[in-house]
Order: structure tokens, then C-alpha cells, then sequence
């Protein structure tokens, strides 16, 4: 069944691409529907700025578009190959701003307003939720950037150990004691902010 | 003693009977006229919770404080230290005894210092605990800023109404024909290069002048010639059988050197 989806999944991925290459745009609209929002929330993650992150996602889909001939619907569906290219984009990006301190985006995270969606439970909960999610961030961006890295990738993302190896092309060992690492600090980090308490 | 008629037992009989009362161990109807001095005398009532209390503290203070782990990694802490964990190397090990690949000499050494450390005691549960916030946030995402999806079409296809955007028939149908594929694969060029290389060589090294492989109509012609001389040479009453030189055939002609003799 999960194969018979994955198929499903594929071929309707190589359908939207041909349709795209051809100049609907329509089918362009419809990747960038799908998408836009896992792309939007990623960068967000790295970047911890609302203004920042758009930005990055439109880069990140103006370069889908221009590669959009590359994609080969045998390499695996379009999900994947999409989600590593932005990922690959987004990691690159915050590189280079950890390089170059005077392009970072990294305003304070109180000045950003969550719209979280509200899935049931009380005013209290969505409270809560919403602040559990700004703490988390903050304790993320206080995270060294290598650790930063790959507990995003891990915890967040849920990616696989050689996923991440792939993606930051580095040794299985240094990504498993980065993850090690940055869970550590970050776990210190929310302690200190009486984020995670016993 | 029948206490079955009386209605009311005193408070030196509660006293006696106090333990008794408290273990269970009373018959019915004395244990129900417990309960109605109990319920009637204060003194008694107070008397039955002070003891009620001690009981439990004694229950408390007899209960070991720590689990048998701990009591365990004292022991071997004490006994055996060379077995003992720097944090340091704790915390090395903590994701991989989440993830559970940890070998177990090492688990066992990884738990003994987790119960007996006071500052790595908590870490594995605040790490747990931050990695389900870190889950939690995943699940709360953010909607897309208003406007974002316009802007990202209008940066690559120049408008925002996608509807627009229109493929013509000719690059639909190129699209079309680019996934298609001939039945028969490309050949492989290194295997052809080799048996190319191999059929120079043999007709380069086997086909002779007469056009036959390695001059095999010439060799055929001298050996006839040669038998045919063998032959006149006997009949002719020759003793020794001499050996000489064969002419060449001219044309797949053989000329015979009778003349010589």
C-alpha cells in the first residue's frame, strides 16, 4: 500500500514537472501551494525572523524554478528532491550568515507575533503552546551554530542520521556528536529558561 | 467475654484492645464497639489517631530511601571504581542510550553513574523532555505570511495570475515526446571497441596475398607438388629421396621440373 502511494506520489510529482516545464502555470502554482508553507516554517527555524524567512523562501523557490529541468521523477519523488534542494539552500544561507555577523537576520524572537493554529483545547492550552514554541526557538537560536544544525535536522525536521550526513556532507561520527551535543546544551539551555523542569 | 450486649465498652477496654483493633484482628462485635467509643470518646478518638499516625511514620522510616539501583552503583561504586563513568563520558553516551545502542557493559556503567550523579541525575530526562518540545514546536507551525505566495509567483513566472500562464500545444507535446525511450538501449562501447579491435587483427595477420586465411590455397599446391615428386623420384628407381627446391606455383599452376634430371 505505502508503495502503491509512493508510485502515486511520483508519477504525480513527474506530471505537475512536465506540466511546469511545458509553462502551465497553474501546475507551478500548485508546487508552490504544496510547499510554500513546510519551506516558509524551515527557514524560519534557521533564520528566527519572519521577514527573513520569506525572503529566503522566495529565493529558495526561484531557484526550484530555474532547476525545475534537473528533476528526474526516477531519483525519488518530487517531495524529496524539492525539500533537499531548500534544505540545501537554507543550510548555505545560514552559513554564510554565521560568516558575515553584519548580514544576519537574527532580530529578537519577542518582537515576532506566533499565529499558531488553534487545534482544539482552550484559550489556556493555545497560551501555552504558543509559548512553549517561542521558548523552544529561543533556546534553539542559542545553540552553537554546528549543534544548531543538526538538532534542527533531527528533532525537527526528523531527518535520519545518514540524511544529514548526505546533506552536510560530514562524517556519520561528527553529526551523531553534534546531535549529542546540541540535545545537551539545549536541554541545559531550557532548564535554565525553566522550560523543561523535573 | 460476650461484649455482644454491651453497648458501650470503656476507655481502658479501648486501650487493651487497641492494637488488636488496629491489626484487624478483633471479632465483630467488639470491633463494632470500638468504633462507637471511638466515634463517642474524644479522648479515645484522638488516642486511636495518634497511634494510627505513628504507625505510618514507623511504616516510612523502616522503607528503604533509595532503589536497589542505587543501593547497587554505591556498592559497586565503592567496590569496583575503576567501572565508574566521568560525566564527561556520560554524556557522551546519552544519545546512544536513547537511540538504544548501547552495548550492555556500558549501559550498566551509564545507569550506575546516571543514579549515583547528582548533576547528571536529571540531564536524561530534561534531554527527553527538550526533545519533545522540540517535537511539539515542529507540529506548531506558522501560516504563510500574506502575500508570499503572490510574491514568489510573480518572481518566477512574472504574474501572480497563474491561470494565465498557458503551455502552448508544441511545448506540451515536446514535453511529452522527452519522456519517451527507444526500445534498445545504447550499445556499450568498450565491449564493441574490443571485438573490432580483435577482427583487425586476425584479418590483418590471416588473409594473404591469394586471399585465403594464412595463404592456405599456395601451402595446399606445394604439399601435392611436393607428394608428386616423392612419387616420380621411387618410380624412376632413385635411391635417395632428395628434397628439391619446389617452384612456385604461378596461378594455382603447378610446373614440374622433369627436365632437370
Amino acid at each position: 500500500m505505502e508503495a502503491l502511494k509512493a508510485v502515486a506520489a511520483t508519477s504525480s510529482g513527474a506530471e505537475l514537472v512536465r506540466r511546469c516545464r511545458a509553462g502551465d502555470g497553474t501546475a507551478w502554482e500548485e508546487i508552490v501551494s504544496q510547499f510554500s508553507r513546510r519551506i516558509f516554517n524551515l527557514a524560519f527555524r534557521f533564520t528566527s525572523s519572519v521577514e527573513a524567512a520569506e525572503d529566503l523562501t522566495q529565493e529558495v523557490f526561484i531557484r526550484i524554478y530555474r532547476t525545475l529541468e534537473q528533476y528526474d521523477a526516477k531519483q525519488g519523488d518530487l517531495s524529496n528532491w524539492l525539500m533537499r534542494l531548500a534544505r540545501n539552500l537554507i543550510i548555505d544561507d545560514y552559513r554564510h550568515r554565521q560568516r558575515n555577523p553584519q548580514n544576519s537576520h537574527a532580530d529578537d524572537v519577542e518582537d515576532h507575533t506566533f499565529h499558531l493554529r488553534a487545534v482544539g483545547g482552550s484559550a489556556q492550552k493555545e497560551m501555552e503552546r504558543r509559548e512553549l514554541a517561542k521558548q523552544v526557538q529561543e533556546g534553539i537560536d542559542k545553540l552553537p551554530t554546528d549543534l544548531r544544525t543538526c538538532v534542527i535536522l533531527r528533532d525537527i525536521e526528523e531527518m535520519t542520521y545518514q540524511e544529514i550526513v548526505e546533506l552536510l556532507k560530514i562524517p556519520e561520527g561528527t553529526v551523531k556528536s553534534r546531535i549529542n551535543r546540541g540535545r545537551i546544551e539545549l536541554a541545559k539551555i531550557l532548564r535554565r529558561m525553566r522550560v523543561v523542569n523535573i | 467475654m460476650n461484649y455482644e450486649n454491651e453497648k458501650i465498652i470503656n476507655c481502658s477496654m479501648f486501650e487493651e484492645s487497641l492494637t488488636g483493633y488496629l491489626d484487624n484482628a478483633l471479632d465483630k462485635p467488639l470491633k463494632v464497639a470500638m468504633a462507637e467509643h471511638a466515634l463517642q470518646c474524644p479522648i479515645c478518638h484522638g488516642l486511636l489517631n495518634e497511634v494510627k499516625s505513628a504507625l505510618e511514620l514507623c511504616h516510612e522510616i523502616s522503607a528503604p530511601k533509595h532503589s536497589m539501583t542505587h543501593l547497587e552503583a554505591r556498592i559497586l561504586a565503592m567496590t569496583a571504581p575503576e567501572t565508574a563513568m566521568a560525566c564527561q563520558e556520560f554524556e557522551n553516551y546519552l544519545t546512544d542510550y536513547l537511540d538504544g545502542f548501547l552495548p550492555a557493559a556500558v549501559f550498566h556503567r551509564w545507569e550506575r553513574h546516571a543514579a549515583l550523579c547528582e548533576q547528571c541525575t536529571d540531564l536524561p530526562g530534561e534531554v527527553v523532555r527538550s526533545i519533545a518540545a522540540c517535537y511539539t514546536y515542529k507540529n506548531e507551525e506558522m501560516p504563510l505570511p500574506e502575500g508570499l505566495h503572490a510574491k514568489i509567483l510573480q518572481a518566477t513566472i512574472g504574474t501572480e495570475r497563474a491561470g494565465e500562464v498557458q503551455a502552448s500545444r508544441i511545448s506540451q507535446i515536446i514535453e511529452r515526446m522527452r519522456g519517451w525511450r527507444f526500445p534498445i538501449p545504447m550499445p556499450q562501447l568498450a565491449p564493441v571497441a574490443m571485438i573490432l579491435m580483435f577482427a583487425f587483427l586476425i584479418f590483418s595477420q590471416g588473409v594473404s596475398a591469394d586471399g585465403s586465411i594464412s595463404q592456405m590455397y599456395q601451402k595446399s599446391f606445394e604439399f601435392a607438388g611436393q607428394t608428386y615428386q616423392q612419387g616420380a623420384d621411387i618410380v624412376l628407381g632413385m635411391e635417395k629421396i632428395e628434397q628439391v627446391p619446389q617452384q612456385k606455383p604461378i596461378d594455382g599452376i603447378y610446373i614440374n621440373n622433369e627436365g632437370r634430371k
